[in-house]
Formats: C-alpha cells, sequence, structure tokens
C-alpha cells in the first residue's frame, strides 16, 4: 500500500460518523420524555420533594449547613424533561463535534436528579419524602474511582495495541494484597505500591505472553481473572481466615484540604476524599497530557493503529506495548487497593466484576482518559443508585437497574448508540519480519 | 531390545504433536498448584523453617512436604476416580459397590454438562468465534429449561424432552442475540457476550424473586423444583445411590452430533472455513453472516442443554448461586475446549480431567482442609500453558518453532 493510500484510509476512518451525534442525541430525547412524561406527568400536581445536602457520617470536616430544598415534584421534573429534550434537540440538529459526552453526560445527571426527585415525592410510595444528594455523590464516588482506575488502565493497554481484560483480575489482586498491607503497616502508601507491584506483575505476565508467545490475548486475560479470583478465594481461608490481623479492614484516611472541602456539595465529593481518589485525578490529568500532547504519546498511538509503519519510523513497538501494559497493570492493581482502602475488608469476589464494567466504561469513552471519566461517572452513579433505591421503594427491581451499564455499552459496542472505534491494531499480535 | 520402542517414544517426544504440550501442561499446573501447597501450609513451612536444627531436617521437611501434597493429591484422585483399596474390597467381597464406584460417578454427573458447554463453546472456535457468554447462556438455559419442567405437568416421555428444548430454546435465545448484533453490526462478540452474562446473571435474579418462578411461600431468590416427571433420572435406578444419570447419554450425543457436525456436514465444514480463513470463506461464497448467526445459535444452544441439563441431573432447581463461582461450568468450558484443542475428542478429555479436579477438589476440601479454589488455580494454570505452547516446548525443551503464530481465536476489538 504506498503512503498516500494509507493516508487516505486513515482519513476516511478518522473522518467524524454521522451516526454517533445522532444516536445520542436520540437518546437524550428519550431520557428527556421518560423525565417529562413518566416522572413529570406522572406524579401529584400537590406531591413535594425535598431534598437535602447537609453530608451524614462525615468525620473530619464539615461544611456549613445547608438549607433543604423543597420543591414540587411535578413542575420540577417538566422542566428537567423540557431540559434534556432541549439538549437532544441541540444535538440532533448542530451535530457538535466536540462535546457529545460532555453533553450526554449533563443529561444523565439532569435524568438522574429527576429520578430521584420523583422516586420521593410525598405523597408517594417512598417511606422518607427526603434524598440527600451529597450522600448520593459522596456514596457514589468510590465506585466511580474505581472504575476510572481500570478505565485508565484499559487506555493505556488498548492505546498500544494490547487488549487488556484483565483489569478485573488486577483489581481482585491489588485489593487482596493490598488489604493485606494496609491491614499489616497500616500503610496505604505501602498498600498502594503493594497494588502497583503486584497489577505490574500481572501485566507483565499478560504482555509476556502476549508479545513474546503470541498468546491469544483476550484468553489469557480471561484465564488471568480466573486464577486470581480462585486465588484469592483459596488464600481467604487459608490465610486470611486463620489470621484475621492480616485483614481488618482499616479505611484510608480522609485528607480534607483546607478551606476547599467547606464548600457546600462539591467540597465533600472532591474534596474530602482519601489519597487514592487525589491520585486518580492527577493520573487522568497525566495520562490526557501524556497520551495527546507528548512525543511519547504520539509513539503509542502510532504502536497501537499501526505497528508496522511505527516500526519503520524507529520506534521500538515491543518495547513500548511492554511498557505501557506494565504502567497500566500497575494503575489498575492500585484502583484494587483504593477499593478496599474504601469499602473496607477483602472479601473474595468483593470487586464483583468492577473491571468488567471499567472495560465498558473504557470502550463508551471512545479510549480516551476524559470519555472515560465521563463514562465511569455514569456507570458508577447508576450502580450505586440500583444497589441503594431499593430502600426508597422504587417500583423498579434493583435487578433490572444494575444491567444498566451493561446494556448500554452492549448498545455502544453494536453502534446503535452511535459507533466507537478501537486503535486499528488493538488486540493484534505483532512480529517483526 | 528397548532400542525399538526408545526411539519412537523419542521421535514422538521431539515431534511437532500437541498431545505432549498439553500433558506437560497438566503436570506443570499440579506442580504449581503443589506449589501454592506448599506456600500456604503452615505445618509444610514450619517443616522447612527447622532445617538447620538438626542433622535430618532436611529430611524431615521433605518428608513432611510429601505427605501433605500427596494427601491433597491423593485424596483428588480417590475422590474423583477410585479409591483401590474401596474397590479392592468390593471386588473380593462383591459388596459396598456403590462406595467404590461413587468418585467416577460423581465425575461423570459433573462431566455431563461441562462436556456439552464445551462443545459449544469448541465449535464457535472451530469458527473463529469466542463464545464468552456461555455461562450466561447456561443461565439462560436453566431458567427456560425450570420453566418448563415446574410449571409443566406432563408425563416423563414428553416431559423431559420438553424441559430439555425448553433449555435448548433459552439458550438459543441468549446466544443469538451476540450473533444477530456481530453479524449486522459487526460489533465484537467478546464485549457484547461477556456484558450479556452479566445482564443475564441479573435477569436470574429478576426472574428468582418473580411469583412465577419463585418458590411458594419463599422470600429468598429460590426457584420452584421441576417436576420428578422432568428430572433425568439416575442410570442405574434411584435404589443403586449413583448419581450418574442420562445426563452422560446426552452429553455423548452431543460429542457424536459435533463430530458428524463438523467433519461429515456442509455447513460444519464452512464453520471451519470461516475459523481457518475469513477471506477464503468469503471467496468461496460462504455467506459469513449466516454463519455467525448460526455459530451462535448451535453455541447457544448447546450451552442452554449444559444449564437445563444441570438443573434437571443434579440440582433441580435455581438459586442465586446458579452457576456462579466455581460452579460456573459455562466458563470452565472455554478452557476445557482449549484444552481439548476444540476438537471433541479432545474436549471428552478435557472435560473429564476438568470434573475430576472439581469432583476431586470437593473430597480434598473436605479431607484436607484444602479449599476447593486450588482446583481452579490448576485449571487456569493448565490453560494458560495450553495457550502458550511455545512457552511449554521450551521448558521442556521439545522442538521449539519461534515462528509459529499461536492464534487460538479471534484477533482484537475491530
Amino acid at each position: 500500500m504506498s503512503i498516500s493510500e494509507i493516508a487516505s484510509t486513515t482519513i476516511s476512518k478518522v473522518k467524524r460518523p454521522v451516526g454517533r451525534s445522532r444516536a445520542i442525541g436520540t437518546l437524550t430525547l428519550l431520557l428527556g420524555a421518560f423525565t417529562t412524561f413518566i416522572f413529570g406527568l406522572g406524579s401529584n400536581p400537590a406531591s413535594k420533594s425535598i431534598l437535602t445536602f447537609n453530608p451524614t457520617n462525615l468525620t473530619g470536616v464539615i461544611p456549613p449547613h445547608v438549607g433543604e430544598l423543597s420543591v414540587p415534584s411535578k413542575a420540577t421534573c417538566l422542566i428537567l424533561g423540557i431540559l434534556i429534550i432541549a439538549v437532544g434537540i441541540e444535538i440532533l440538529v448542530r451535530r457538535p463535534a466536540e462535546g457529545l459526552m460532555v453533553r450526554f453526560g449533563g443529561s444523565a445527571v439532569l435524568f438522574v436528579i429527576g429520578l430521584l426527585i420523583w422516586t420521593v415525592r410525598v405523597p408517594g410510595p417512598a417511606p422518607f419524602g427526603v434524598i440527600n444528594m451529597t450522600a448520593v455523590l459522596v456514596g457514589s464516588s468510590p465506585l466511580v474511582m474505581v472504575l476510572v482506575f481500570g478505565a485508565l488502565s484499559g487506555v493505556m493497554c488498548e492505546r498500544a495495541g494490547v487488549v487488556n481484560i484483565a483489569i478485573e483480575g488486577q483489581f481482585i489482586g491489588g485489593a487482596f494484597f493490598g488489604s493485606m498491607i494496609a491491614s499489616t503497616t497500616h500503610n496505604f502508601i505501602l498498600a498502594a505500591f503493594m497494588g502497583a507491584l503486584i497489577g505490574a506483575l500481572l501485566g507483565l505476565l499478560l504482555s509476556f505472553l502476549a508479545l513474546r508467545y503470541l498468546s491469544d490475548q483476550i484468553i489469557v486475560g480471561v484465564v488471568i481473572v480466573t486464577m486470581l479470583a480462585s486465588l484469592s478465594s483459596y488464600l481467604n481461608v487459608q490465610v486470611l481466615s486463620p489470621y484475621p490481623q492480616y485483614n481488618t479492614g482499616d479505611l484510608a484516611p480522609k485528607l480534607a484540604i483546607p478551606l476547599l472541602a467547606k464548600i457546600p456539595i462539591l467540597g465533600p465529593v472532591f474534596f474530602n476524599q482519601n489519597g487514592f481518589f487525589y491520585l486518580m485525578i492527577v493520573l487522568v490529568v497525566v495520562i490526557s497530557f501524556a497520551l495527546f500532547k507528548t512525543r511519547y504519546g504520539l509513539h503509542v498511538r502510532a504502536v497501537g493503529e499501526h505497528p508496522k509503519a511505527a516500526e519503520t519510523v524507529g520506534i521500538d513497538v515491543i518495547k513500548i506495548r511492554y511498557f505501557n501494559v506494565v504502567v497500566g497493570g500497575a494503575i489498575a492493581g492500585i484502583g484494587g487497593v483504593a477499593f478496599v482502602a474504601s469499602y473496607g475488608q477483602f472479601q473474595p469476589g468483593c470487586t464483583s466484576g468492577l473491571g468488567y464494567i471499567a472495560l465498558a466504561a473504557l470502550i463508551f469513552g471512545k479510549w480516551r482518559p476524559s470519555g472515560a471519566v465521563v463514562a465511569s461517572i455514569i456507570f458508577g452513579v447508576s450502580v450505586y443508585l440500583a444497589n441503594n433505591l431499593q430502600t426508597y421503594n422504587v417500583p423498579v427491581r434493583s435487578a433490572i437497574l444494575q444491567t444498566f451499564p451493561y446494556l448500554i455499552t452492549i448498545g455502544v459496542v453494536a453502534g446503535l448508540i452511535g459507533r466507537v472505534r478501537a486503535p486499528a491494531a488493538d488486540g493484534q499480535p505483532y512480529k517483526r519480519d | 531390545m528397548s532400542n525399538s520402542s526408545k526411539p519412537n517414544l523419542w521421535v514422538r517426544y521431539t515431534s511437532k504433536s500437541p498431545v505432549f504440550v498439553t500433558v506437560f501442561s497438566v503436570v506443570l499446573g499440579l506442580v504449581v498448584g503443589a506449589l501454592v501447597i506448599i506456600a500456604t501450609s503452615p505445618v509444610i513451612l514450619h517443616s522447612w523453617s527447622l532445617v538447620f536444627s538438626s542433622w535430618g531436617g532436611i529430611f524431615h521437611a521433605l518428608k513432611v512436604t510429601l505427605d501433605n501434597v500427596g494427601a491433597a493429591y491423593r485424596s483428588i484422585f480417590t475422590g474423583s476416580i477410585v479409591d483401590p483399596p474401596q474397590f479392592w474390597h468390593a471386588l473380593t467381597t462383591g459388596k459396598d459397590w456403590t462406595v467404590a464406584l461413587t468418585p467416577i460417578s460423581e465425575t461423570l454427573t459433573y462431566t455431563a454438562p461441562l462436556l456439552i458447554a464445551s462443545i459449544g463453546v469448541g465449535i464457535a472456535f472451530q469458527a473463529g468465534m469466542f463464545n464468552i457468554g456461555a455461562n450466561g447462556q447456561a443461565v439462560m438455559g436453566g431458567i427456560v429449561g425450570t420453566a418448563a419442567g415446574s410449571m409443566l405437568h406432563l408425563p416423563t416421555v414428553v416431559h423431559v424432552p420438553l424441559t430439555l428444548l425448553a433449555g435448548i430454546l433459552g439458550g438459543v435465545i441468549a446466544g443469538i442475540i451476540p450473533g444477530l448484533l456481530k453479524a449486522f453490526t459487526g460489533a465484537h462478540e467478546v464485549i457484547i457476550t461477556l456484558m450479556l452474562n452479566y445482564v443475564i446473571a441479573f435477569f436470574l435474579i429478576y426472574t428468582l424473586l418473580s411469583t412465577a418462578l419463585q418458590q411458594p411461600g419463599q422470600q429468598n431468590d429460590v426457584s420452584r423444583y421441576v417436576d420428578p416427571t422432568a428430572q433425568l433420572s439416575p442410570l442405574f435406578g434411584a435404589h443403586s445411590g449413583l448419581r450418574v444419570n442420562w445426563g452422560i447419554i446426552i452429553a455423548g450425543i452431543v460429542v457424536l452430533f459435533a463430530w458428524w457436525f463438523l467433519e461429515r456436514s456442509t455447513l460444519g465444514f464452512d464453520f471451519r472455513v470461516t475459523g481457518a480463513s475469513p477471506k477464503t470463506a468469503q471467496a468461496s461464497g460462504i455467506n459469513a453472516k449466516v454463519v455467525i448467526v448460526l455459530v451462535f445459535l448451535i453455541s447457544g444452544g448447546l450451552a442452554g442443554l449444559a444449564g437445563v441439563v444441570q438443573v434437571s441431573s443434579t440440582t433441580h432447581f435455581l438459586d442465586g448461586g446458579f452457576l456462579v463461582g466455581s460452579a460456573g461450568i459455562g466458563f470452565t468450558a472455554i478452557t476445557v475446549s482449549l484444552l481439548g484443542r476444540n476438537n471433541p475428542i479432545g474436549i471428552i478429555w478435557g472435560s473429564l480431567l476438568f470434573a475430576a479436579l472439581n469432583v476431586g477438589g470437593r473430597v480434598m476440601q473436605a479431607s484436607t482442609s484444602i479449599p476447593l479454589d486450588l482446583a481452579t488455580i490448576i485449571q487456569s494454570v493448565i490453560v494458560l500453558f495450553v495457550a502458550t505452547p511455545v512457552l511449554v516446548k521450551e521448558i521442556f525443551r521439545l522442538r521449539v518453532e519461534h515462528a509459529e503464530a499461536v492464534q487460538l481465536s479471534v484477533k482484537g476489538w475491530s
């Protein structure tokens, strides 16, 4: 293939697919219609919903008390619904090139607010007509954080052309050994290093088998997950149960950032978290910058898209792939530590498939760190609500709500909700001639 | 002279025969398993800490290690195949045959659904597609099969086949979704089936809490029992005390079908051509979309059959733990299929081995208190090596061919 041919096919591939904005716009319209007709018109005009914003069970820095907000359920839901519909129409008419995910994410947030207002309406089915918005955000933030760690790991690996389906295994490994170190040393920095080490070793195993021996990356990934799941369950019985001092379930301390932590709502969510949360934010920024603004990032993306071309201009494909998969593994390993540092004791199966949701977030986020963050927020909050809305007698079973992240990923991958494109050489073995 | 046999073995050893790679992978799996036992056994570790405290320390430590690892592996063997003293006792006295045959009967009981599911995964692999959703499809088969088995009340002759068909239908429904999506949107089947596994897992919980399937008077996620007329009865009668049942006969029929299908039928040929080279398939006029849909239809149907066989022969009802964790035969099926190199005969051996490891692992857990998870660890190590034949050949100094690209299945997402 001549250079110009490669260039033209590449350009045709890169050209923005129109289908994505249309599909996202349609989906947004649907969300808006749902909010307007089910939540809005479905509630009694006399119903009221009370939103509170004061964090509960918070230790340390407590932001100033914010008053409750009592809103008429029907009118608020109608307004939210019309707002979402407006965003949907804007997407469909203007077909914005940038910021699709932000618009969709914003609509999803409005939708969730509508859902919560509708849920707690009084008179209504809920036992108590109050919902604590801050508690929802604070409660879902550890899930979002772990998902972001996993999705970033996927970004590192897959941008270099190696499929890391073993994120879940790296979570489990990091969670198990990280919790052990945290329990014995009470030092979460050491625990994070331990998790990074375990994740990196698993990444090394994956890249060793995939790059040196050209084994199928998906099979190796799946087997690594199985191996870690059974190994952690085995060690749980053999080591953690007889020696509970190795699994004390210490939580990482919350590090409040002075002043900022006192901002109502935003403070508890963003500025009164454990160290892993801040580390995650730093990683998002660093990886975005490294991938898209540096020479190294250019090399990585070249390796992921067209390894042969990269090799001809002198980039060491294998080296870059090894490096990225090992670093990606380390990030996922830290994600596992972050999980136990936020939820407590390690238990077999405690990560409950979050690694696969992270994989989904990576795909939904179009293999970009920023997209992965938006996707992780959507998936993390929806998982949290699915697990917690039952207390409000929501007429939707949690089992149905819990399928949401998986269904939306299927929709995305199948192109029903816009098409995404993986790095061209993702998952393909590379061999020097 | 032994001259005639030794070179033969040597020639085979140095040949490219995949059998050796598989056998050595199993050996390596057992070695890693032994290392895991050693590293976590307080008794063994204690004996090694005393190596330098007395002259015989090293021998004592070796003895303790061998005793403990030996006891674990011995109980896996005697628990899944045969316990020689008991067998000898039954042979000489003619009594207690039930006790002597229970291990192998248990293994065969476990083998049946595993073998069926593995054949389903293997057929998909042969067509170049990775059906990682076999577990979800099996769960779906279990759900629909349990519905048919518990809600209908019919004579055995009709009820059993109908229940099995319902299970197949459930698997087909779950399997055809990724098939259609892959064929018509180009979505990668690994992601779709992976996500569907979770969707179906939650769907199981949903159905178990729905009045239609939930056991009356229950608040928990437990289903109704399938009628006795819908159960696969023990091969040697209920009074034999042996659980081995008609499931293994069904599995045998599935193997015969798979062999015939892949080796003799036109469609099976199309499958294998597609798997070997999609370009060739396209050039020879094979309709790729039809093949993709049919692959998932057949693969899903077999997984569904595996699920319903599991319900109808062993559990007789569903609960939230159905095919979860180490009971997830749909996941084990992937590893079994790889172990058997995706061909029906190899899969028979693979499923027997993995079933034996699981059944024996349970006996090991009871007698030595080493957790059953050891069996899964050994299994995953075995498959890791089977998926990396060049590494195994290097370890055992078999003929190494670096140029050999080891592609067992699909490549990448796009």
